[in-house]
């Protein structure tokens, strides 16, 4: 409901700035000040940047006004962007594949100075050693963005119920066994949701599709959803897993389920499969947010400031750690930062499988017909109505 | 003196110590009353005199605290007012707005299972009976004006059928010229209907126009019962005297000699006949009863005062008069119109005749 | 002079005129306009085309529609049993207690719908506040209730009746008591009183007590995302998909331009039937 007002609201606003600026013939569109804006900066962002504990040490000691607006979709933002709203923002927070393979093509986001900002993947994790791909352009000679926050993102059990073990080596046909009708629910976020059932249907989501996987998709995905306890945002997936409704959920991992640890609540587990059907028989997926420079005309230079900010140790375990979800940070490559963690907050993040996690994941990456099959899960979820 | 109008007549409502109380609050105290069949009785008291907690125990709207309703000699203090052969006009009407004036007419036969046939005809009568073209039928009630809704609420009361009629001050809400038509309309209606109609009213005037006999309450008692006659020449209290329109009230009390001594005028009267054991009272001259004299042997009472103002009302005049700060009201047809002027110093007087001695 | 005396009330009106057309005209006409867009486009001066309305006839969207209107027509049918003897006792019995039972009935509305939508989702899960307690003191271990139909309606129920309730109690509350008095004394029955008079005079209130609950309930979406678990999609849910992972605005605008045509129409119809001007005896 949040989420639909406030795409609501914003459709509205953008509606009304696009009249607006078409009543006045001009182009400008929100925030059209020609002044220079040294003392403002607008983010888009997943939670979390946009948190106080984040924004509040920024704000101080730059005297800036800083604006953050937070959605849980790839998509809807980069589409923001698209509708004229690239005079607004400075800073986009997405996941890894949007920078390289959309938004810089497409001139919505501009390159950072790499001379200043690639040193900082040094002190990164291992596998964000420089150039790493996902910041880079098509290239190689652009950097596109900072990385932060990442994690793997199969699915979730409750391992009460269902061994760590078993799920890792089940993988995605605990989706495909009856048995296990009404015993799951499905976290409402689609994107992630349409690899996943491709991975239920057996091919590899981020392909281009024939018609028999999108017909293997529509069977998988009608299957799943009739089969579904229900469908939810984290709260309800985690809450109903720890009260014993559901005994594991469709798209999951860290993200969704570090709340519920952090609570206590470690039977409730991001599981990666062993294997699956995507490259090399990987059977996992992982995010990795990359987070770059709006190509806005009036760009403030507390773009390229926050980027650096965020790299600071205690500010990136503040951001692991922000509100709402926990995850693993880039920056623990470094020891001053990986001590700030204490034994919970690891836990909580499954910092003991992180690792192997990641090496059994493939990288979020692009549909090419996502809407097709988007189309079809949506229809899916609709027919399966009351069941 | 009711006795004597309801001779040869049966009682048809009979009401024994009737009493109703709101806490510590007695609306209606220890009234007793009997109204014979066929009569038009009306009730008459200023506002918060009890006579609308009266007639809702009446009509089965309210249950009486103690005492008893008796109708035809059978107590009905319990009985419903749906299932109470007696009917009410309400001061507001309360016509049905979302219904014809014809469907208004007809309810209580449509509720009592009459088909429509029948229901009809009898509503077509009951507008010729009310002087209510028959085109009204079909008519929205809210578009009929006051008086027409007056008559649309009584063909609804008449259809009913009822032994007794209950009036709650239906005409107060309607302008002077119409009321008085009203009026005498009701009781050309009662006269053709041979009912007992019970009315309600704060207008001793009103009351009357049209009643056989009137009952006047006061704080919960009913204070007097007469016909119109008995109670415009003879009331029993000041209340009762000032109730029925300007009078001139002054304080006495007996005297040695048997005259009464006003201490405001510092002077004595003749009265009229002196009741037994009066001591002290009140004694009442009515405006039309008080003379301009010449001089002061002219009445046997007599005051001296100033010509303060004059009151054109229609085929009469009115004076009024200051002795000291009290103040007289004289009353002279327009034809014997005194020709004095303001501030002149006038005597008034009054034979002793032409005085009421009252108790309280 | 005279220019200024007449141009003074339009020129009053004029903000609150701007404002009236940027925040409610200027977004439905953006709605309608983005319906007849290319599917899955941003701009909305392209060709018009009727693709989107096509899609929609096509596919399933049907399904959603009938489970809005459905599940608003039986929750304004659960309301109107439940709010009319409340609202009568508000109007007519409760006297001075009406007041704290109007309270009881606003407070919650003070509490965002999520936050109340999932307190209830605490007490209806399992081992939750209900099941735990059956289970822990009776012994019975029942079936959890969430995610059924069954629980959308409650939480529908639950979340319109104030919209029912207070129009209704107004309805109640403006039938005179000596109207019906007189239907009493006239001979009728409390059943008579009830059908003759109440109600056809209550009618107004019920009837926008019935709109408004009914426009409301078609638009809910949270009782079926919280408490049904998105067993049941209604329509509003689909149109959200459609602004947000569908990123397909046209579609979206298409679908809540055919979702006004149809409550529009339905209220129409419903207005029609009832005129509540004639109800109130006004014409």
């Amino acid at each position: 409901m949040t989420q639909f007002k406030q795409s609501r609201r914003n459709f509205m606003q953008t509606s009304a700035a696009a009249a607006a600026a078409f009543a006045t013939g001009g182009v400008a569109g929100l925030g059209s000040a020609l002044a220079a804006r040294p003392k403002e900066l607008n983010i888009l962002c997943w939670e979390g940047y946009n948190s106080a504990q984040v924004l509040d040490p920024f704000r101080e000691s730059k005297g800036a006004t800083v604006k953050a607006e937070s959605l849980t979709n790839d998509p809807t933002m980069i589409n923001r962007l698209r509708a004229g709203e690239i005079n607004v923002w400075d800073l986009i927070n997405v996941n890894n594949p949007w920078a390289r393979k959309i938004m810089y093509p497409e001139k919505l986001i501009k390159p950072l100075d790499r001379a200043k900002m690639e040193p900082y993947f040094e002190k990164m994790m291992p596998m964000f050693k420089p150039p790493y791909k996902w910041a880079m352009d098509d290239s190689g000679k652009e950097l596109l963005g900072m990385c932060q926050r990442f994690g793997p993102y199969s699915f979730v059990v409750n391992t009460d119920k269902v061994s760590r073990e078993a799920a890792e080596d089940q993988g995605w046909d605990l989706w495909n066994d009856p048995a296990n009708s009404k015993k799951y629910g499905i976290l409402e976020s689609d994107d992630w949701n349409v690899f996943g059932l491709c991975c239920i249907a057996g091919f590899d989501p981020f392909k281009q599709h024939d018609d028999a996987d999108v017909a293997k998709f529509t069977d998988a995905a009608k299957r799943v959803f009739r089969g579904a306890k229900m469908v939810g945002d984290i709260a309800t997936m985690n809450q109903a897993m720890i009260s014993g409704e559901i005994d594991f959920h469709l798209t999951g991992g860290t993200y969704s389920a570090s709340p519920a640890r952090h609570d206590g609540a470690t039977n409730i587990r991001g599981i990666t499969p062993k294997k699956g059907p995507m490259r090399d028989g990987l059977g996992g997926i992982a995010w990795i947010e990359v987070t770059s420079i709006v190509n806005n005309p009036d760009v403030s230079p507390l773009a390229a400031e926050f980027l650096e900010y965020v790299q600071d140790p205690k500010i990136a375990h503040t951001v692991a750690f922000a509100e709402g979800t926990f995850n693993p940070v880039a920056q623990m490559g470094s020891k001053e930062c990986f001590d700030l963690f204490t034994k919970e907050e690891l836990d909580a993040i499954q910092w003991d499988s992180l690792e192997e996690e990641m090496s059994r994941s493939i990288e979020y990456d692009i549909v090419p017909d996502y809407d097709k099959l988007l189309d079809i899960m949506t229809a899916a979820k609709r027919e399966a109505s009351g069941g | 003196m009711s006795d004597e109008s309801t001779t040869g007549r049966k009682s048809i409502l009979q009401l024994r110590q009737l009493t109703k109380s709101f806490g510590n609050f007695t609306a209606v105290d220890r009234v007793d009353l009997d109204i014979a069949e066929g009569e038009f009785f009306t009730i008459v008291g200023p506002s918060g005199s009890g006579k609308t907690t009266l007639l809702r125990m009446l009509t089965g709207m309210e249950t009486p605290s103690s005492g008893d309703i008796l109708l035809h000699g059978e107590r009905i203090n319990d009985l419903p007012a749906n299932r109470r052969p007696t009917c009410m006009v309400f001061q507001s009407l309360a016509l049905f707005p979302h219904r014809t004036v014809g469907q208004n007419i007809e309810f209580p036969l449509k509720i009592r299972g009459v088909d429509a046939a029948s229901r009809k005809k009898r509503a077509l009568q009951l507008l010729e009976q009310l002087r209510l073209p028959e085109t009204y039928y079909s008519k929205n009630v809210t578009k009929c004006s006051g008086g027409e809704r007056q008559r649309v609420a009584l063909a609804r009361a008449l259809a009913y059928n009822p032994e007794i009629l209950f009036f709650d001050e239906p005409l107060s809400a309607i302008d002077y010229k119409l009321r008085k038509t009203l009026e005498k309309e009701l009781k050309d209606i009662h006269r053709e209907t041979g009912k007992t109609f019970i009315y309600i009213t704060h207008s001793l005037e009103e009351a009357m126009v049209m009643s056989d006999r009137i009952g006047v309450m006061r704080a919960g008692h009913l204070v007097q019962v007469g016909t119109p006659n008995e109670i415009y020449t003879a009331p029993r209290s000041k209340f009762v005297s000032e109730f029925i329109g300007d009078v001139n009230v002054i304080a006495v009390q007996t005297q040695a000699d048997g005259q009464l001594h006003a201490a405001e005028f510092g002077t004595s009267f003749v009265p009229p006949r002196l009741p037994n054991g009066f001591t002290s009272g009140h004694l009442v001259v009515r405006p039309e009863f008080l003379r301009f004299l010449d001089r002061p042997d002219s009445a046997i009472n007599c005051l001296e005062g100033r010509l303060y103002n004059e009151y054109a009302l229609g085929s009469r005049i009115q004076y009024q008069v200051r002795v000291g700060e009290h103040v007289f009201i004289v009353e002279k047809l327009r034809q014997q119109a005194f020709g004095g002027q303001r501030d002149d110093a006038v005597l008034i007087g009054w034979d002793a005749k032409d005085s009421i001695l009252v108790a309280e | 002079m005279s220019l200024r005396k007449f141009a003074a009330g339009p020129l009053c009106a004029l903000p609150i005129g701007l404002f009236l057309l940027i925040g409610f005209a200027a977004p439905l006409l953006a709605v309608i306009g983005f319906s007849f867009m290319p599917p899955r486009t941003f701009g909305l001066f392209l060709n018009p085309t009727l693709v989107n309305y096509i899609e929609i006839v096509d596919s399933t969207s049907y399904i959603s529609f009938l489970w809005s209107l459905a599940l608003a027509a039986v929750t304004v049918a659960i309301l109107a049993v439940i709010c009319y003897p409340v609202a009568y006792g508000m109007a007519r019995i409760f006297g001075k207690w009406s007041m704290l039972v109007t309270l009881l009935f606003t407070i919650p509305l003070f509490v965002s719908e999520n936050v109340r939508l999932y307190g209830w989702v605490l007490f209806f899960i399992k081992n939750g506040v209900l099941l735990g307690t059956l289970k822990s003191v009776f012994g019975i271990e029942a079936d959890s209730w969430l995610f059924t139909t069954g629980i959308i309606l409650w939480g529908m129920v639950y979340v319109y009746l104030p919209f029912m309730l207070f129009p209704m109690t107004l309805g109640v509350a403006m039938v005179p008591d000596q109207i019906r008095e007189a239907a009493l004394d006239l001979g009728a029955t409390r059943w008579q009183v009830f059908r003759e008079v109440e109600l056809p005079l209550s009618m107004p209130g019920i009837m926008i007590g019935f709109l408004l609950s009914f426009v409301l309930a078609v638009g809910a979406i949270t009782e079926a995302k919280v408490l049904g678990g998105q067993r049941v999609i209604p329509i509003i849910h689909d149109i959200e998909i459609a602004f947000t992972y569908a990123q397909n605005w046209p579609l979206g605008a298409a679908l809540a331009v055919l979702l006004m045509l149809v409550v529009g129409f339905l209220v129409l119809l419903v207005l029609r039937r009832f005129d509540l001007d004639a109800i109130l005896g006004r014409r």
